[in-house]
């Protein structure tokens, strides 16, 4: 623990550690040193995933390229959609969750604290077996690997059953997790923390629990079928005897729909407490942004077969899926115009979260439309399969997991660490990020469209129109990671040197901001009293009333009696 | 890429609708986030009115994303029905074939598509189809999950092992038309490529007859050196 500088009239907090730091961390279920080390892992995967789409964007630099070999480059794709998924997005979203939630709704812990903390080190085991494929040989059935491809006939080697191992601890330690948050949001929330009253983000922590309550047993369904499959003679996921490949699709997909939509959510539960901060008004319409999050968990899931419509299904089920998928555009344009309806009007201050947040509204809108087409059956049938559909997800997912990521890593780096990532450096990063967000997907967007450049695929063929595209797109992938790069620079060097930050950084309204920054083990001396959705703002006009006009609240008072 | 049968006509349509409705999406979003950060910007000092949106505002734009979310999903749907029809042989189509469809076979195999005509006449790699006639591919699979896609003709369907899927076209112009398998099936996933050659009746017929003709002769040759004692 750091000493607490701002507040000198407590000096002691506990016993001086007589242990080295890593293994307080790797022995602690606290909550924040749980989430720290989710959002720690996750964002050294984010790097390392980085690393295998250059090498994959370097192969298709040029038509016909020889850079990586076939199985080399099915590896890297395998490799890349694990670690993204499994090792970056989901535990990114999960971290921020664990280590705010409890902060937000006042609670001093967890309710089930060595359950989140299993659920870490699941994470941890799950990311270890991935990579140690590489002792032997990785997978090289690609990001979704379809039955039979990923059955023992077609890839006898144990890569499949590393993927598998691993996807499928790292899928029960989320849902452990989840299990925790459900139980710490239903019953550990400070005295007045109405469910009407709980931030955004404790929302979306809230609703992306119960979707993983829903979604990661059906993966660890799959898993455990395809494991048997490959090594007890199973007939689950076999044409021929009795089961179908069909079930893996419907099962995996289900869980990759639900993991998009839970990215989604979470940076859209961390915008909408970025942007009433920097605009200095409350969200537009609380209750309609959270109801709208709830339907985008629900309908988006509901959606899976939007996957599926070059599959052999009914036209019915596709229809079913593109009615959810469309569906969709509600609770996301409702979402999307209560966000610019907070800015409006506002005192706006661009700092680095408010630019993130406003890059991954974009982004995530730009994803989005393009998913919207794709939701069209027939539509579908052109436009699936191909580097657009690539595009979109990139468009989506960069914007939700890297730019809705970054955007919660600078808003909450200050309540983690006690300092501000630098402001000139994150400007740098964004706009390059920006810039490579553009250059990398927008001509893949093109060359899927109109020449139909296929997915997955480790070489293309000159005269076939995707030259130029695809070398843009090999530029913008580097940019991109330039700028993905400065920031996780920046978070390095900030930790240290930093510009201190006290316990409310931005004048926040929610009460992770009462703690102090980083917060002590159990979070709150005094748990404050709640009587609005704005608690902390309550706080300080209270304070202000009293006479102390303009100054912040000190994390050791307790709310003052209004 | 341009459409050369019915139903491509109708996906193209589609698409543009498609494309029509994504950037309303991405002007609305991306354009009045621009505006209200460039144009609140520039505000410093005052404290902003704390304006929330009551139910009225909300139900009134839920109420508008419902009535073009509507929109589009009825033109999916008027669209994709006429997509997926089977079409009708013209007057300079195969006769044959002007009941039912021309049936053919194709097999998606690790790294190959095989053809399979109504006469036992087979062919690899390329398919050879009259103009302007219906044709039903039947696509199986006999090893992994491929994607049959010749994106002028039809829309992408996969071949899945154990299941039957079909795709339909009527080539409106003679003409060499390529495809690329479409789904990641192995080390060769990317070379699976396809061609389908679009000719008249006449030497589609021609076509069947040689290929048959070659195909027996070949195997009469190799039945008649096995039964010599020869190795073929």
């Amino acid at each position: 623990m750091s000493a607490p500088t701002a507040n000198p009239e407590l000096v002691v907090d506990g016993f001086p550690s007589r242990r080295p730091r890593w293994v307080e961390i790797a022995t602690s279920a606290d909550h924040k040193d749980v989430g720290r080390l989710l959002i720690t892992g996750a964002l050294g995967f984010l790097f390392i995933a980085m690393v295998e789409l250059l090498l994959m964007r370097l192969q298709l630099a040029v038509p016909e390229n020889g850079f990586l070999s076939p199985v080399t480059f099915n590896r890297m794709l395998s490799l890349y959609g694990a670690t993204a998924i499994f090792l970056f997005a989901l535990p990114l979203a999960l971290g921020f969750f664990y280590y705010v939630a409890p902060l937000q709704i006042g609670a001093r812990g967890t309710a089930l604290p060595r359950l989140g903390q299993l659920g870490a080190w699941l994470f941890v085991a799950g990311a270890t077996v991935l990579y140690a494929g590489f002792l032997f040989t990785p997978t090289e059935a690609g990001i979704n690997p379809f039955a039979p491809l990923s059955s023992l006939a077609f890839l006898p080697n144990n890569g499949v059953d590393a993927w598998a191992a691993a996807a499928g601890l790292a899928t029960l330690g989320f849902v452990l997790v989840s299990i925790d948050l459900v139980a710490t949001l239903r019953r550990r929330r400070a005295p007045g923390m109405a469910w009407r009253r709980l931030p955004v983000f404790s929302w979306a922590a809230a609703i992306c629990s119960w979707l993983l309550l829903v979604i990661g047993p059906v993966m660890l369904a799959a898993i455990t079928m395809l494991l048997i499959d490959r090594n007890f003679e199973g007939i689950f996921l076999a044409g021929d005897a009795g089961g179908s490949p069909l079930l893996w699709q419907h099962l995996s997909w289900i869980f990759f729909t639900g993991a998009y939509m839970l990215i989604l959510i979470f940076a859209l539960g961390a915008i909408a407490e970025i942007v009433p901060t920097f605009s200095r008004k409350p969200l537009f319409n609380r209750g309609a942004v959270i109801g709208s999050l709830v339907a985008i968990a629900v309908l988006g899931t509901l959606a899976w077969m939007q996957n599926m419509f070059t599959a052999p299904i009914a036209l019915g089920w596709m229809y079913f899926a593109m009615i959810m998928s469309l569906a969709l555009i509600v609770p996301f344009g409702l979402v999307f115009f209560n966000l610019i309806a907070t800015l409006a009007g506002g005192t706006i201050s661009m700092r680095a979260p408010l630019l993130f947040a406003a890059a991954a509204i974009a982004a995530i809108s730009i994803g989005l439309a393009a998913e919207l087409e794709h939701s069209m059956v027939a539509v579908g049938w052109r436009l699936q399969h191909t580097t657009d559909s690539t595009a979109a997800t990139h468009f989506a997912l960069v914007g939700g997991a890297v730019f809705g990521g970054f955007a919660a890593l600078h808003w909450w780096f200050p309540k983690m660490t006690g300092r501000t990532m630098g402001e000139t450096l994150a400007r740098f990063s964004f706009w390059t990020m920006l810039l490579g967000t553009l250059l990398a997907f927008v001509p893949l967007a093109l060359a899927g469209t109109y020449d139909g450049q296929v997915v997955d695929a480790y070489k293309f063929f000159d005269g076939t129109g995707v030259n130029a595209y695809n070398l843009i797109a090999t530029i913008g992938a580097f940019v991109l990671a330039a700028g993905i790069l400065m920031t996780l620079v920046n978070a390095i060097l900030s930790r240290e040197s930093g510009a201190p930050a006290g316990p409310d950084a931005w004048g926040a309204d929610s009460l992770e901001w009462f703690a102090l920054s980083p917060p002590e083990p159990h979070n709150f001396d005094v748990l404050p009293d709640v009587r609005s959705a704005r608690p902390l703002r309550d706080i300080r006009e209270a304070i202000a009333r009293r006479g102390g006009a303009g100054e912040r609240p000190r994390a050791r008072e307790s709310q003052p009696v209004a | 890429m341009a459409p050369h049968s019915p139903g491509t006509d109708q996906i193209d349509t589609l698409l543009w609708i498609g494309f029509v409705a994504a950037a309303i999406v991405v002007v609305a979003v991306v354009g009045g986030l621009l505006y209200v950060l460039r144009r609140y910007g520039a505000e410093r000092g005052a404290e902003p009115r704390q304006l929330t949106g009551g139910r009225g505002i909300q139900l009134r734009v839920g109420a508008a994303l419902g009535a073009f979310a509507a929109l589009i999903l009825v033109l999916s749907i008027v669209y994709t029905g006429k997509a997926q029809e089977t079409p009708a042989t013209g007057a300079a189509g195969l006769q044959a074939s002007s009941s039912a469809p021309l049936k053919i076979m194709a097999t998606g195999q690790q790294w190959l598509w095989r053809y399979d005509y109504p006469n036992e006449a087979f062919s690899y790699y390329k398919l050879v189809v009259p103009v302007d006639t219906a044709v039903e591919l039947d696509l199986v699979s006999t090893d992994v999950v491929h994607t049959w896609d010749v994106p002028d003709l039809a829309g992408k369907r996969d071949a899945v092992p154990g299941k039957t899927n079909h795709v339909v076209f009527s080539a409106d112009e003679e003409g060499t038309y390529f495809g690329q398998a479409a789904t990641l099936s192995g080390q060769a996933y990317a070379p699976m490529r396809t061609e389908v050659e679009v000719v008249s009746p006449q030497r589609y017929e021609a076509f069947v007859e040689a290929q048959k003709k070659d195909i027996q002769e070949a195997q009469d040759r190799v039945v008649g050196l096995i039964e010599n004692g020869e190795t073929p």
